[in-house]
């Protein structure tokens, strides 16, 4: 009886915690779903869905674009989008790592964890580009 | 005996848990006002605006349809995506009604032109004719905002230098609001296109 209601609460508290990215979740939540929704799925062609994204599984154009932001406007034959996302420039290398993992995990069949340490070379040379 | 009884509170609890639908209309809502003597209902403020072909657009044009309105702006980083999407949600429910529009007015008529706003309803992938973008001077629409009980205003320091609430409003033929959504909560969406329907009731006697 004790073992059973054991195993119960186990159960209860891991799935809750259905992601292993928790800082991740929440940063997703504060500063992406507001525009790309928080199933990922975007706003038809305004705003990109972000699941099973090509993007976000390049931790180098991934990177430099949350950082970065964009500005800009993309032709299309006659028609033009117009295409803007604000730049995050406080996040720390930690908290990027965080937010992809989260992200890739989450959407991506093929999820591969980008490391700290990786994301930390990234930040300077985006910056640097941006010189 | 135990048994039947925890089964006859058990099924007790799930009848009084399930909500009752509000029967009779739709209220009006806001406070009634006296004019010359008579009780007046509330109704939205004046509607001069340009929709995204640039054609003037009047409370007179609005008033032929049942309509669901919203206040947003294109460049707008917080809130305004989820209600887009929600209205996304309830323009796909009434697509095909005649009696049924969508309107959206721009509280940054500066830089949404109607040209930029054409631009986003064709990236949204929405009908103009059917789902209409209005543009007018902003003061105005910000007042015109309060009438449809969503505040409106200019602060620097809100994301996009607007603050504004995101819920979106159900208007009669009459220019009266009768339900409204939360745009931020899309549980709170099916009610709305319910009370479309309830709506259109009132309109078919």
């Amino acid at each position: 009886m004790t073992i059973a209601s054991i195993i119960g609460v186990l159960t209860l508290c891991t799935s809750c915690n259905e992601t292993p990215y928790m800082q991740g979740m929440r940063l997703y939540e504060a500063k992406c779903a507001n525009c790309h929704m928080s199933d990922g799925s975007g706003l038809s062609k305004l705003i990109p869905s972000l699941a099973q994204s090509k993007l976000t599984q390049q931790p180098e154009l991934a990177t430099c674009l949350i950082i970065n932001g964009i500005q800009d406007t993309i032709r299309s034959g006659d028609t033009y989008l117009v295409k803007e996302m604000p730049g995050f420039k406080r996040l720390s290398a930690t908290e990027l790592t965080n937010i992809l993992n989260f992200m890739n995990h989450k959407w991506n069949p093929t999820f591969k964890e980008v490391q700290i340490i990786e994301i930390e070379k990234i930040i300077t040379s985006c910056s640097k580009s941006n010189d | 005996m135990i048994k039947y009884s925890a089964l006859i509170l058990g099924l007790l609890l799930t009848l009084l848990s399930c909500k009752e639908e509000p029967t009779g209309p739709l209220k009006v809502l806001g406070n009634t006002k006296m004019v010359d003597g008579k009780e007046v209902q509330h109704t939205v403020g004046i509607v001069n605006h340009y929709s995204t072909d640039s054609t003037l657009i009047t409370n007179k044009e609005l008033e032929k349809y049942i309509y669901v309105a919203d206040f947003f702006f294109t460049s707008c980083p917080s809130i305004c995506p989820k209600v887009t999407k929600e209205m996304m949600k309830i323009y796909g429910a009434v697509i095909d009604d005649p009696m049924v529009r969508m309107v959206s007015f721009t509280i940054d008529p500066k830089r949404d032109t109607p040209a930029k706003m054409k631009l986003y309803a064709e990236n949204l992938g929405v009908d103009t004719k059917k789902w209409l973008f209005l543009n007018g001077d902003m003061d105005a629409t910000h007042e015109l905002a309060n009438t449809y009980f969503v505040p409106a205003m200019v602060d620097k320091n809100a994301p996009g230098g607007f603050d504004h609430s995101g819920k979106i409003i159900l208007v009669d033929k009459e220019g009266r609001v009768r339900s409204f959504s939360e745009g931020t909560d899309p549980a709170t969406t099916p009610q709305l296109i319910k009370d479309i329907e309830k709506l259109k009731e009132e309109y078919k006697k």
